[in-house]
């Protein structure tokens, strides 16, 4: 139940910022990712790396960048998909414990592991 | 249909919620300065693009599968965008449905948590590795990365359509065997309340080691190609592990979305991504998956299965023919 109720609420909260974004990415002016340049550079079939040199940004942006500069409309949207693939984390966190306390060790443990690889996911670490 | 919603007040507001936004977009932005194609501008793009997730999470809902498996296939075949791209948001739409429905499907007994954290982890793996690979092949090829993914995508599809075709026939309620050791010490049975028969039904997990290794393939191909999973892990999960067909495809549904988190990590770390593309297809999987649950008992499963046999089938030509056209460049007129 805990598994359940702590992604449901994190779900609805991530749509949430993700409608905000949206709408402020449509609203905003002077923005360093304009919403018209990334959308027809999309549009126009362009590869990751040209819609992000396109735009000016000399790297592709990943999570930091988003979290760095929470203002803008498209971050704002990705913080809230990053919220909602990331619910999971607690989630599962909170399932070991209760599998625990019902005397489910082993799938107590593979919760933690399936947590944990998870996070290693979200760093960005590469091997 | 409307009880789905009745029941559930903060999801109903988030419809209206999203409705009204996209409804100011349309009526209040001006769409010529934000670009388009074909005479829609962007915003008409992200609109369809939404309503279209919702077809896309209905007919997923009950057909049984993730949304990834007609998303990504559609997207590859019939635009221009970017691969990584398509299977990036490939990879939002099959988690979203399955992450709403998580709790509701915890609550009525339909997802086994059990069964759930052992396929997570070689999903886990295998998501990530998937799409390690994908990104790779993506930056050592270049365009070239793109014919090939179309080309092995198509084949792929028409297997999966083929084994829909062939293995419909899924076990409502599988015989209950004797489980092996292995399933007996991770004590994987459990009982369920079945409304439609009024009664308790009863299973235990077979094949249980086989089935680790199959999720771990499931994992790869849904994180490689940004489909999900959800074609496979319900045959899996009925067919291999003997999980009665309402529990499979509600312990599918939590279980991919554990499974895809990890995987769509990558593709975000590398700019994959791009929000403003992936929120119409996020929010229409979160919309759609409700209206789909809902309407699961009014519309024959046969009709959706046809309609997404049909999907897949023209998909898959469409993928082939144009994985040859960027290998070869030779121009095969199809669909």
């Amino acid at each position: 139940m805990i598994y359940g109720q702590t992604i449901y609420w994190l779900t609805l909260l991530s749509s949430c910022l993700v409608l905000l974004g949206t709408i402020i990415s449509f609203l905003e002016k002077d923005s360093p990712i304009p919403a018209n340049q990334l959308l027809q550079s999309v549009i126009d079939g362009k590869s990751v790396d040209q819609i992000w040199h396109g735009i000016g940004l000399s790297a592709a942006p990943d999570m930091f960048f988003f979290l760095a500069n929470p203002s803008f409309g498209e971050s704002i949207t990705m913080i809230g998909i990053g919220i909602g693939v990331s619910s999971v984390i607690p989630a599962t966190f909170f399932s070991a414990y209760f599998l625990k306390k019902s005397r489910n060790p082993v799938f107590a443990v593979l919760a933690v592991m399936a947590g944990l690889l998870t996070c290693f996911a979200v760093s960005g670490i590469t091997l | 249909m409307l009880d789905g919603f009745r029941n559930n007040r903060e999801l109903s507001i988030l419809v209206v919620a999203t409705l009204c936004c996209y409804l100011f977009l349309e009526t209040q932005i001006d769409g010529a300065a934000f670009g388009g194609q074909g005479g829609f501008s962007s915003i008409d793009i992200i609109v369809i693009s939404f309503f279209v997730s919702v077809i896309i999470a209905v007919i997923a809902v009950i057909a049984g599968v993730g949304g990834g498996v007609i998303f990504t296939p559609l997207l590859l075949a019939f635009t221009s965008f970017d691969t990584l791209l398509i299977r990036s948001t490939g990879l939002v739409v099959a988690m979203f449905s399955g992450l709403i429905s998580t709790g509701p499907l915890m609550r009525k007994g339909l997802a086994d948590i059990k069964l759930v954290l052992l396929g997570a982890l070689p999903i886990i793996v295998g998501g990530m590795s998937g799409s390690f690979t994908a990104i790779h092949l993506a930056q050592q090829f270049g365009e070239k990365s793109d014919g090939i993914i179309r080309l092995l995508l198509g084949l792929m599809l028409l297997l999966i359509a083929a084994l829909f075709i062939f293995k419909s026939g899924a076990s409502d309620y599988p015989v209950l065997k004797k489980s092996e050791n292995f399933s007996q010490r991770l004590k994987l049975r459990k009982t369920y309340w079945e409304s439609s028969l009024s009664s308790y039904v009863s299973y235990r997990a077979t094949n249980v080691k086989l089935s680790i290794f199959l999720f771990l393939l499931v994992g790869f191909t849904g994180g490689f190609f940004g489909l999900g999973g959800g074609w496979a892990a319900v045959p899996l999960l009925n067919l291999v592990m003997s999980i009665p067909i309402k529990v499979a495809t509600g312990t599918s549904g939590v279980l991919l979305a554990l499974g895809n988190a990890a995987a769509i990590w990558p593709y975000i770390n590398v700019g994959a991504l791009i929000g403003i593309i992936a929120a119409p297809w996020m929010l229409g999987q979160v919309i759609g998956g409700l209206i789909g649950a809902s309407l699961l008992t009014a519309l024959k499963a046969s009709v959706v299965r046809a309609l997404l046999i049909t999907i897949l089938f023209g998909s898959s030509l469409k993928l082939v023919a144009r994985g040859i056209e960027s290998l070869t460049g030779v121009e095969i007129p199809v669909l």
